[in-house]
């Protein structure tokens, strides 16, 4: 919630964040069956957060308890339960604070043969975030954090729509079955969107693993945010008022200490959102003041006085602008842009 | 990491931009973009890329260009080396004002790389000429720095413990009558740090006889152009009876992969572009044709500089104190 909002209800909204595991906090590999086997038998230890993302949650918990804000992280995972041990093990060992975690329950689609099921995540997803926000205090406005791997930009953009309240549950029912979910469990899914009293998912971060271009993420909308790394996540978050600049600092130190990131390349992020105009030039300068005086990124000119006036108008216009959009998104235009998401449709035209 | 400043500009359809963002995918270089900002990231939007690697400097929209300001860049320590395929006159004027040549350094030198035959397993199949056209006329002391500045460059690039060098001209009658040419074939001789081969004729460049050819910037600028020219028209003479005759076309099937090979050796933009050297840091002078490939290769060439250290390594042949 930005600062503006924060001014106006006198007390902090609850935040409930979000988090897929694998490519998003854990660098999983398992594009063959071999590095699948491994990830499976993986010890806690063995595993690889990608960099940053601890400091990231850890800051975010810091952040809410400065500000008075009640907050909950829950992990979503289309990972089978029986690598439930090493995933709480691994969250253990890097001292990250969590609520609650979820795995996918692959072993039961496999006794009762539904072999589809194994690789189709969106039912599965959909349906943990739709209960799990039951749970939720009222009122929560809602973080999610995915990657550009699977099918999380369009999971998250379902339940966005669902909890905004402008998704009806026809119109879900006809994308849940184009997508390929499981029949029998869409009018379960649709029955939980009913149910639901309407929120707000404020964005929608992508971590780009696979360096999907941005411009093709764009049919998800503004609310959908790509980053390169949780460096930029975290300005990000800082310019919409989650986390201060003291935050933004401890993620690129992190960078910095633990995985050999220069001023260079810090500097380099940075520019690289406000060029995207994903944090306005305000907010940008703000954290590159603290990240300056914590000698993490290089002396830079001052600004003109004037130049300074415009951006923090700018500033200011960015944060009054509806974070929610009011309509659903055009699911027909996604599903034109990522045809392998649309599972369905491509079943029938080979039928 | 070597950071490249590019000349974004100097090349149509923003195909630096593209090959700045293969290079920060393929490899761990830094690329700084100068040019128009809104197109840049425009064009980044588009591609697979890695921000951490890719920065952006505004410029070519007002008075300075692109070029002037990417120069600045590099002088002031924001990046290691510059790539443009801007004019060479006017990259080598740009350079002059912006950057320092190395101590002792009289002219700089285009240095143009080009294919040739090579003479023994495991030679260069590339050899350097220059000058090949950053200082139009020159002198005999002007050829044997042009001599020590490319020997050290083949010996750090190439690898090439002892490049040989040879004096291009017209034949020993013109060695012997021109007094510039005389002049600087004896000191070439007698230099106790190049290995030098005599003169050189126009027939034997694309021979494995020397490793490095100089020359001034006049006839090196157009045997570089004819070189360049000969073998583009050699492939369309090549092809154009094929459109005549069936039976041609035929033989021109049967032809092609060889057709395809002497293309890719005599394709000038493929070896990255030119080093002028002579300055206190890397510049790399691309074609302004270069594609993406090209320009890749010509950014991976002055991260290679930079890393082996050429200008240092020029600034100790010519007997100065190292380069910054």
């Amino acid at each position: 919630m930005s600062p503006s909002v924060r001014f106006r209800l006198g007390r902090p909204a609850p935040l409930l964040c979000r988090w897929d595991l694998d490519k998003t906090y854990l660098h999983s590999e398992f594009d063959t069956l071999r590095q699948l086997w491994r990830t499976a038998w993986e010890r806690a230890e063995d595993k690889v957060a990608v960099p940053g993302v601890p400091e990231l949650i850890k800051a975010m918990k810091a952040a809410a308890e400065r500000h008075g804000r009640q907050i909950a992280t829950y992990f979503v995972s289309a990972s089978p339960p029986q690598i439930g041990g090493a995933i709480r093990d691994k969250l253990a060992l890097d001292g990250v604070p969590y609520d609650g975690i979820t795995f996918k329950n692959q072993l039961e689609h496999l006794k009762r043969g539904k072999f589809r099921n194994l690789r189709e995540h969106v039912g599965f997803k959909l349906g943990e975030l739709l209960r799990g926000r039951r749970l939720a205090p009222p009122g929560a406005h809602e973080l999610l954090f995915g990657d550009d791997w699977e099918s999380d930009p369009l999971t998250y953009s379902l339940y966005a729509d669902v909890l905004a309240g402008v998704m009806p549950a026809a119109s879900l029912d006809v994308v849940l079955r184009r997508i390929g979910v499981d029949p029998r469990v869409v009018p379960e899914l649709t029955a939980l969107a009913t149910e639901l009293r309407p929120g707000v998912v404020d964005r929608i971060f992508i971590n780009l693993a696979r360096r999907t271009p941005p411009r093709a993420l764009r049919v998800f909308g503004s609310r959908l945010v790509p980053t390169f790394n949780y460096f930029q996540t975290a300005l990000v978050l800082s310019g919409m008022g989650y986390l201060d600049p003291v935050d933004v600092v401890g993620v690129a130190d992190a960078l910095v200490t633990r995985h050999g990131y220069t001023d260079r390349r810090l500097g380099y992020s940075l520019d690289d959102l406000v060029r995207r105009q994903l944090v306005t030039p305000h907010a940008a300068r703000r954290a590159a003041m603290a990240l300056r005086r914590a000698k993490l990124l290089a002396p830079g000119r001052p600004s003109p006085a004037v130049v300074r006036l415009r951006d923090w108008a700018q500033d200011l216009r960015a944060r009054r602008r509806p974070l929610a959009p009011r309509t659903a998104l055009d699911y027909g235009s996604v599903f034109e842009r990522f045809p392998n998401l649309a599972r369905a449709r491509a079943a029938e035209g080979k039928s | 990491m070597p950071t490249i400043a590019l000349d974004v500009p100097s090349i149509p359809n923003l195909e630096m931009v593209r090959a700045a963002a293969r290079i920060s995918v393929s490899t761990s270089i830094e690329c700084l973009l100068v040019g128009d900002e809104g197109r840049i990231q425009a064009v980044l939007d588009e591609l697979e890329y890695n921000p951490e690697q890719i920065g952006v400097l505004p410029g070519g929209l007002g008075t300075e260009t692109a070029l002037t300001i990417g120069l600045r860049a590099v002088a002031r320590g924001d990046a290691d080396a510059m790539v443009s395929a801007g004019n060479a006159h006017e990259y080598v004027t740009a350079c002059s004002h912006t950057l320092g040549l190395l101590p002792g350094v009289r002219r700089p030198a285009l240095a143009a790389v080009y294919p040739r035959q090579t003479e023994y397993p495991g030679q260069d199949r590339l050899a350097l000429l220059l000058d090949a056209g950053a200082t139009p006329r020159c002198g005999a002391p002007e050829l044997v720095q042009y001599a020590l500045m490319g020997a050290a460059y083949a010996r750090r690039i190439s690898k090439i413990a002892a490049p040989r060098i040879g004096l291009l001209a017209m034949g020993r009658d013109m060695v012997r009558h021109d007094e510039i040419l005389a002049s600087a074939n004896a000191a070439l001789a007698a230099h106790p740090a190049l290995t030098y081969v005599g003169e050189v004729e126009g027939h034997e460049l694309v021979r494995g006889r020397v490793d490095v050819i100089v020359c001034e910037g006049m006839v090196g600028g157009v045997v570089a152009g004819l070189m360049e020219g000969f073998t583009g028209a050699l492939v369309d003479v090549a092809r154009a009876p094929g459109e005549q005759r069936l039976v041609w076309r035929v033989g021109m099937r049967l032809f092609a992969e060889g057709l395809e090979r002497v293309q890719a050796l005599t394709d000038f933009g493929r070896y990255g572009g030119a080093p002028i050297l002579g300055f206190d840091h890397v510049v790399i002078k691309c074609q302004a044709r270069a594609d993406v490939t090209a320009l890749g290769n010509a950014i991976k060439l002055a991260a290679k500089a930079v890393r082996d250290g050429v200008p240092a390594a020029i600034a100790a042949a010519l007997g100065g104190p190292a380069a910054p």
